[in-house]
């Protein structure tokens, strides 16, 4: 087995007296497609927060290819080749949807004033080459149609959508996907799982996502972590994860149709 | 001749605007684009104005070089207040940059050695020597009357004017570049941009920076066209002209700052003179106080009828 991609050690968050997420640890195998699943208030979401340093862990470490990441700032962490996306899509509602990709592009030359001053050149020239490839993204998720519109008219799904071009766009090596596909058709749903599977070929590039729509997760992931109040209960190979006990009666209640 | 008809009197409104228009720039690029709560804005002003003036007295320094100087210590100061204060909620901010400009004010006013204290910079040199910093400035304005063969109000009219047009011109292109969508992306979602890998903090300190900038510029034509100024002229009140003239013209939009400025200047100036009823029935020190009245009745009615200003995006202002 490679050395993981991304590592969680004992990594515990509280607020106040909740621990919402209690000394949980897991790896992320480079290349793969992990999805993270668990009940409401599991702390999936939490821990997303964590690894991608919005919240600090109270305590644990986290590391991103090795390098230790827990104490890093978030743009810092996304500079590393790890970028998430939110539960609730994040459209920047007053900039046009194509703007909202753009943005995403990295080392771009032209987000500085020195590089806009000294190098007009190169800042048009990569202006260009991110166009092309927003355009392309924007074509994949099937917004182009929309790309002079501002993103505040976009639906909530299609602002997934945008979320998940704009994450593509940042060129990452380990993709976060917090509930990817709540809100997309499950056709455009399956054909986005297909792209992933083409970047996992391509660029060897990994997934982490959370999701709900199970079938979608036994489906799409070649790996599957089961968090359950703070902790993680279970992780193996999806088929191996649903028919854990422990799985099992974590979700009892919530009708698992496993 | 009335006030109101002289030339005279609108070029005099025409300069103001045009210092208003590179002032209320500053809180364009701060909260129009960058999405900064400064309301401290004025501080750069009076950086700008007091360096420049300081330099120049005390330091017998070549008045546009210690205006150099002026504009870069406010850009200077932008940062040292961004620097412990950008990590603060927007709210919070607010409140320390308010605070930061009336500190500013206090130590301007008691400082006497180093500013003339409240009696301004006429008491620059010592008191009974009566100080001058804006001599450089006069003689450049004699050889614009001369070469435009222009009297002196024109000649500072058209050169503030130039200054402002060439500052719009600049913003509205910067803010078309990848640097200025940055800037844009941080007011509407800085968590989702630092998620992109953006260093928002200090996006945020160029954006005070470059505010502070056209704030210490405006300080400069203030000061050359007033020939004496104190720290008074630096109250709080001024930045919130600024606002006024940013939220009239509309936000978001780098040349509607000039229209907000004009109107603003109008009726600032304008009804102060207007000698025509209902106006005349006040006098001229009530017709003083008539005139906040009435722009506070052109905000509250642009609030009510056309919220984003007069050419903001109506488009923009209903996004959720």
């Amino acid at each position: 087995m490679n050395a993981p991609i991304l590592e969680v050690r004992e990594v515990t968050c509280s607020f106040g007296g909740l621990r919402a997420v209690d000394r949980a640890s897991l790896d992320v195998e480079p290349g793969s497609i992990t999805a993270l699943i668990g009940p409401n208030g599991a702390g999936k979401s939490t821990l997303f927060n964590v690894v991608s340093g919005f919240l600090a862990a109270d305590r644990g470490t986290v590391r991103f290819e090795g390098r230790r990441i827990d104490r890093s700032a978030p743009h810092r962490i996304a500079r590393f080749g790890l970028v998430r996306t939110f539960q609730v899509p994040r459209a920047l509602t007053r900039l046009s949807v194509l703007d909202n990709v753009l943005l995403a592009a990295s080392g771009h030359p032209g987000e500085r004033l020195s590089g806009l001053l000294l190098r007009p050149g190169r800042v048009r020239a990569r202006e260009r080459k991110a166009r092309e490839r927003a355009t392309e993204l924007l074509e994949l998720v099937r917004l182009e149609s929309h790309a002079g519109d501002y993103a505040g008219v976009l639906s909530g799904g299609e602002r997934k959508l945008l979320d998940f071009a704009r994450v593509l766009m940042a060129g990452p090596r380990l993709v976060l996907l917090d509930e990817p596909m709540a809100g997309v058709s499950p056709t455009l749903g399956r054909q986005l799982v297909e792209h992933a599977l083409g970047l996992r070929a391509d660029l060897g590039m990994t997934f982490l996502f959370v999701e709900h729509d199970l079938d979608m997760v036994m489906e799409a992931s070649d790996r599957v972590i089961v968090m359950n109040e703070g902790r993680v209960i279970a992780s193996g190979a999806p088929a191996d994860v649903r028919a854990d006990e422990r799985v099992v009666d974590a979700y009892l209640g919530t009708t698992l149709s496993l | 001749m009335s006030t109101i008809a002289s030339f005279g009197f609108w070029s005099f409104v025409g300069i103001v605007a045009g210092i208003y228009t590179l002032f209320a720039l500053g809180v364009q690029v701060q909260f129009g684009f960058a999405g900064l709560l400064n309301f401290g804005h004025v501080a750069f002003m009076g950086i700008g104005a007091y360096t420049m003036a300081i330099l120049v007295v005390k330091e017998d320094l070549n008045m546009w070089v210690a205006a150099g100087c002026g504009v870069a210590l406010a850009m200077l100061a932008g940062v040292l207040l961004g620097l412990p204060t950008l990590r603060l909620r927007a709210d919070y901010f607010a409140i320390t940059t308010i605070a930061f400009s009336e500190i500013l004010r206090y130590v301007a006013t008691n400082e006497d050695r180093l500013t003339g204290g409240s009696q301004g910079t006429i008491n620059l040199a010592g008191i009974g020597r009566t100080a001058q910093y804006d001599g450089a400035w006069q003689s450049f304005l004699g050889k614009v009357e001369r070469g435009l063969n222009v009297s002196g109000d024109v000649a500072t009219l058209i050169l503030v004017w130039s200054v402002a047009a060439l500052a719009v011109g600049a913003v509205s292109l910067v803010m078309r570049t990848p640097w200025g969508r940055v800037l844009k992306a941080i007011r509407e979602d800085e968590d989702a941009v630092a998620s992109l890998g953006k260093n928002v903090f200090a996006y945020k300190l160029q954006a005070l920076a470059v505010g502070a900038a056209l704030g210490a510029v405006a300080g400069l034509f203030y000061a050359w066209q007033f020939s004496f100024f104190s720290p008074d002229d630096f109250a709080p009140l001024l930045t919130f002209f600024a606002w006024m003239i940013v939220i009239l013209g509309g936000l978001g939009r780098a040349w509607t700052v000039p229209v907000g400025a004009i109107v603003f200047g109008v009726i600032f100036a304008g009804t102060r003179f207007f000698d025509f009823p209902p106006f005349s029935l006040l006098d001229s020190t009530e017709r003083a106080y008539v005139r906040l009245i009435v722009i506070g009745l052109v905000i509250i009615g642009l609030m009510l009828f056309r919220p984003q200003g007069i050419f903001g995006s109506r488009e923009e202002m209903v996004l959720e």
